[in-house]
């Protein structure tokens, strides 16, 4: 049985009609990937061989002005001396001198290749090369600098010790804030879309103009007057967190709203036609036939409004949040005030990253899955 | 059935789509039991007047009757008026997200109020009927243009309606997949159900039509038995367009 699969398997592959390489567009490419590749991976690999070699404070090191004393004065030195190393001279050296050599040979080689693949290895090998040359001038003219004290602040890891339960609760914090806010915005979105659909003028407008007005405003100024405003002003027994809760639901509503409105108005108007032709009520064909359909349609740009959303809950930074409330960003400018060290930020931005990151893959994905038909999607 | 024993009665309709004026005047009646096919060129009005029997679309001036009822009064139930008369499209306009099978069931579920067991033998019955019933776990685009539309008549049929409305049923399939459906009408029509079918399959409305009518700007112009106005059209126009699709 599987013998079968494989032969259909097989079968179904289009042929590969790109033809045969050769020894010289193999050389042209190889030599990119060697200037890319000592720029970006030698200089990470030195990085990391200084990391593991131990934190030794050199002369050279306090000469740049990092003093002896303070937390991560080790580890400052390590990233300092591995950049300013001889091996990492080479490193770039090499970098610089093969991407040259692949770009020249890359872009007037290949027009007289003879079959596809080889051309095709020639420009890649050409751009790869003018990659590696960008990276490794770039990180050549950055050596030339001061970096002591960019460095200490930016990437001192040390001092980031301890923060590891605050970084946590902040992240967990931000979640929370974004589905909070994304639930509370789908569901007033979708009745906003469908108030906004209506043909009856006095049903349209109060949804306009509350749409208009969360899409009209910045997101910071909505949070500044409802809390401080509103919660405050009226004496509302009601705290910071979930003030930012019923403003970022009340924003993404505003947000989700034209999504939906746009996602039912993609579907077919045969689709109404069907339904209502059959006796059902306008709210029954919406309810049964028009948004199961829109639905599908509008996930991945409501993933989309997501990914922003994560982003824009930093935000809250401009209320008072209790500590345990605090957001990655928040937790991050706390580190800052305690330190006055910035690689609490650079932190936070990798907290922000590793959510978003994979969240985008996945928007990419359903919507590559929603393009190619309906398979897949349609039986749920 | 409206006073005058017909099944439906238009009075007088107009239509306009903006400043344009596709419906000029139209008085007709069907009676139960009879097929009408509605041929003429294109842009001559005919989906609109089909259209307009179910209310699909509201004629700008005039009265829609349908048994005993004036459904153009704004006070008439315009839902359960729909229960009693099914229509097919031209783009089948089968719900994507269901299946063959719930496809039907759906209205008869949510609208019928039909138990869920009792709506599912019914709509196998009508997918049985149209030859599809192999089919009724299938989704929409996993089925065939002549499969799909067959299964939209099972759907339009599983309401028990007393009145079924074709708007070009067969225009958007492929010439080999036109028969099968055409197939099923005329089986429909030999069982007695009331029909008026727009098409431009000529040999199809002479041979299953009781009754024919040729639209042009939007009037009807003949009215009569399809081997008349077929073979022996009075009308100039009827002349012409005839003999440029025949």
């Amino acid at each position: 049985m599987s013998a079968t699969a494989t032969r259909e398997a097989v079968a179904e592959t289009p042929p590969d009609t790109r033809g045969p390489t050769a020894r010289e567009p193999m050389a042209i490419l190889i030599t990119g990937w060697v200037s890319i590749g000592a720029a970006v991976g030698g200089t990470l690999l030195l990085q990391l061989l200084w990391a593991l070699a131990g934190p030794e404070v050199t002369q050279e090191c306090v000469a740049e002005g990092v003093a002896r004393d303070f937390t991560g004065a080790g580890g400052v030195c390590n990233i300092l001396e591995a950049f300013r190393s001889r091996a990492e001279t080479i490193v770039l050296y090499v970098a610089i001198v093969s991407g040259a050599v692949a770009i020249a040979a890359g872009f007037w080689r290949y027009r007289i290749m003879p079959t596809k693949r080889m051309r095709e290895q020639c420009i890649a090998g050409g751009v790869l090369g003018v990659q590696g040359l960008i990276v490794a001038l770039a990180l050549l003219w950055v050596r030339q600098a001061q970096l002591g004290t960019f460095v200490r602040v930016f990437f001192n890891i040390e001092v980031l010790e301890g923060y590891g339960g605050a970084f946590l609760q902040g992240a967990r914090n931000t979640l929370l804030l974004a589905f909070a806010g994304e639930i509370g915005g789908i569901i007033l979105g979708l009745v906003m879309a469908m108030l906004v659909l209506s043909k009856r003028r006095v049903v349209r407008a109060p949804a306009r103009v509350y749409i208009n007005f969360f899409r009209g405003t910045p997101l910071v100024w909505q949070l500044l007057v409802f809390y401080f405003g509103l919660a405050l002003g009226l004496n509302l027994d009601v705290g910071a967190f979930q003030v930012a809760i019923i403003v970022f639901s009340l924003n993404t509503g505003a947000y989700a709203a034209e999504v939906f409105r746009a996602g039912i108005q993609s579907i077919e108007k045969g689709q109404m036609d069907a339904a209502r032709s059959l006796g059902m009520s306008y709210m029954q064909a919406m309810r049964y036939s028009i948004v199961p359909q829109a639905v599908r349609r509008v996930i991945p740009p409501l993933m989309n409004e997501f990914v922003i959303l994560i982003k824009d809950t930093a935000l809250v930074i401009v209320l008072g949040l209790l500590a345990s409330e605090y957001d990655l960003l928040s937790v991050a400018r706390e580190g800052y005030s305690a330190t006055f060290n910035s690689t609490f930020f650079v932190a936070a931005a990798v907290g922000y990253l590793a959510v978003t990151l994979p969240l985008i893959r996945l928007v990419n994905w359903v919507e590559s899955r929603l393009r190619s038909g309906l398979t897949g999607i349609v039986g749920q | 059935m409206n006073e005058d024993g017909s099944l439906v009665r238009l009075e007088a309709i107009h239509k306009w789509f903006g400043a344009l004026h596709v419906l000029k005047g139209i008085d007709f009646a069907i009676e139960p039991g009879q097929v009408v096919t509605i041929v003429g060129p294109s842009g001559s009005g005919k989906s609109t007047l089909l259209r307009t029997i179910n209310m699909l679309e509201e004629p700008t001036e005039g009265k829609v009757f349908f048994d005993g009822r004036e459904i153009t009064d704004i006070r008439t139930d315009l839902n359960k008026v729909r229960t009693e008369m099914g229509i097919v499209f031209q783009a089948f306009n089968l719900f994507p997200h269901k299946s063959a099978v719930d496809n039907i069931t759906m209205a008869l579920e949510k609208v019928l109020k039909v138990a869920s067991g009792e709506a599912k033998k019914r709509a196998m019955e009508q997918l049985e009927k149209v030859g599809v019933a192999e089919k009724a776990d299938a989704y929409p685009e996993q089925l065939s243009g002549g499969q799909q539309q067959r299964v939209a008549i099972a759907r339009a049929l599983a309401m028990k309606p007393k009145l079924i409305l074709f708007d070009e049923v067969t225009s958007a399939l492929d010439p080999e997949l036109i028969k099968e459906v055409l197939d099923a009408i005329k089986k429909l029509a030999e069982e007695g159900m009331t029909m008026a079918i727009v098409t431009h399959e000529m040999g199809f409305a002479r041979e299953v039509g009781t009754r024919a009518l040729f639209m042009d700007d939007g009037v009807i112009i003949e009215d009569g038995a399809p081997e008349d106005i077929f073979s022996n059209p009075s009308d100039e126009r009827t002349r012409s367009f005839l003999s440029h699709v025949l």
